[in-house]
């Protein structure tokens, strides 16, 4: 069993002149949690989307799990049934039931049985703590239940790994922690997850180790501690204080 | 002519153009439903081969008039040996211009799809016949619901082009044309098969608006 289930080696994007991932060598291990933040501009949506390859790239590898992921193909569509992605918008299907939403993926890309691929679902929207709104669509749900819908979506594939851009920040604040349980409760489980957030707080809890990306750039990579209490970077101090000057 | 004579005449015969109308529309229609899906999933392909020609179809049947086609079918078709009913002629451009549109509105539809959606399907795994078939035509389908009712009424309209030919049994204005030829059926005459149209739109309106009501996507 390979011990890094993401890995991204020499990785370089450019949106046209402007270097958008510089230089990207990321790996993040089975079981670990990996939270990214930076200021606005910085990439990391870019880096979340580039693992599996929502984004094109100009140059360099990723690996999932071991396995080089091809640019397209049949290949690229099955490593990427196996790495899970939540949005900050959602995107849930608008013209499915909250349980269609979830069987859709396991039983067209799986072939599962529509009753396994229902008992399933059940499941986990029950874990995410949305088992009553199996049968309404997304637009009857508030944001905080479609985010945990999304997530319940994204686990139905059993991924080997979690992406998460910016998961609560379309949320209105009430519902900010209802996500975030979900995921602190997903990180205990042993999910392999890699997280842009805004949330210090929750970096700082469920974090295994914090990567601090500035213009393209991975500046700074520590444990969570160490890079909320004495950054090691300027870079990385002047982001954290003009946050917590907000 | 007045009315009760009229129909003391031609009753049955406007029986049957009724009929005649209605088969050549929901014929027509449903071709034109099929081939405005298939040419939509080319136009939206990542085969760039598919997507010129379902263009170029859609350009040609969007823009070509109905009279101007069915007598091309008619006249030119026989000098590539190949003879087809005056019937089929009829469905044959009555199909092919709605399937332009058809796809048209289904583009449209497309369209206001969240492309956050198509990520989301990608980044689970979908290849693109199950994003198609899955999220793409549905939610344009859905969205469409009332361009398409449309549709249906003008294909209706357009299988008046068979009164350009000899077709039998006629439709309803083919005939209006025949009355008017063979007696003086005069105004009344045609105030009965626009009647018949009318009803028929009427109808179509309705099932589509409740159609619609109970498809449409929330959002
Ligand atoms: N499709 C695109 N075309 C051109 N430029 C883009 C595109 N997407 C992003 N960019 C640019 O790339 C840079 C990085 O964008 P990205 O969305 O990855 O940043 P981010 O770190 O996620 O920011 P935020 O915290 O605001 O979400 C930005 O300058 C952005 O304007
Ligand atoms: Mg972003």
């Amino acid at each position: 069993m390979e011990e890094n289930i993401i890995e991204l080696k020499n990785v370089e994007k450019y949106f046209g002149t402007l270097h958008v991932l510089n230089n990207i060598n990321l790996s993040v291990k089975r079981g670990e949690v990996v939270v990214i933040i930076g200021p606005s501009g910085s990439g990391k949506s870019t880096l979340c989307r580039t693992v599996n390859r929502l984004e094109t790239i100009d140059s360099g590898e990723i690996f999932i799990d071991g396995e080089l992921m091809p640019e397209e193909g049949q290949e690229l569509a099955r490593i990427r049934s196996e790495v899970g992605m939540v949005f900050q918008s959602f995107n849930l299907f608008a013209h499915m039931t909250i349980l269609d939403n979830v069987t859709l993926a396991p039983r067209t890309v799986r072939k599962i049985p529509k009753a396994q691929a229902e008992k399933e679902a059940m499941e986990l929207l029950k874990r995410v703590g949305i088992e009553s709104q199996a049968g309404k669509v997304p637009a009857q749900l508030s944001g905080g239940q479609q985010q945990r819908a999304a997530i319940a979506r994204a686990l139905a594939m059993h991924p080997k790994a979690m992406l998460f851009d910016e998961p609560t920040s379309a949320l209105d604040p009430e519902m900010i922690n209802e996500v975030l349980d979900a995921m602190a409760e997903l990180a205990r489980d042993g999910m392999t997850m890699m997280i842009v957030t805004h949330e210090m707080n929750f970096a700082r809890r469920v974090a295994d180790r914090v990567i601090f990306m500035d213009q393209g750039q991975i500046i700074e990579e520590s444990t969570p501690d160490k890079f909320f209490d004495a950054p090691g970077t300027k870079r990385a101090r002047d982001f954290l204080s003009s946050i917590r000057t907000q | 002519m007045s009315l009760a004579t009229l129909l003391e005449q031609y009753g049955e015969e406007y029986l049957i153009a009724l009929l005649t109308t209605w088969k050549l529309t929901a014929i027509a229609f449903s071709a034109a439903f099929v081939i405005g899906i298939l040419v939509t999933v080319m136009r939206v392909s990542p085969v760039k081969p598919l997507r010129v020609f379902a263009e170029i179809y859609v350009q040609i049947f969007r823009n070509i008039s109905g009279a101007a086609l069915l007598i091309l079918l008619v006249y030119a078709l026989p000098y590539l040996n190949m003879m087809f009913s005056y019937f089929t002629c009829v469905i044959i451009a009555t199909t092919l211009i709605p399937s332009a549109f058809c796809s048209e509105y289904l583009m449209s539809g497309i369209n206001t799809i969240d492309v956050g959606q198509i990520e989301a399907a990608r980044a689970l795994g979908l290849n693109f016949t199950e994003l198609v078939r899955s999220i793409v035509i549905p939610q344009a389908l859905r969205s469409s619901v009332i361009p398409l009712t449309n549709l249906l009424v003008s294909t209706m309209l357009t299988t008046a082009l068979a009164s350009q030919v000899p077709m039998d049994p006629r439709e309803l204005t083919g005939l209006v044309s025949h009355i008017n030829t063979h007696a003086v059926g005069g105004v009344v005459a045609f105030f009965v098969s626009a009647f018949l149209y009318c009803i028929t739109a009427v109808v179509i309106g309705q099932v589509g608006l409740r159609i619609d009501r109970r498809v449409r996507i929330l959002r």
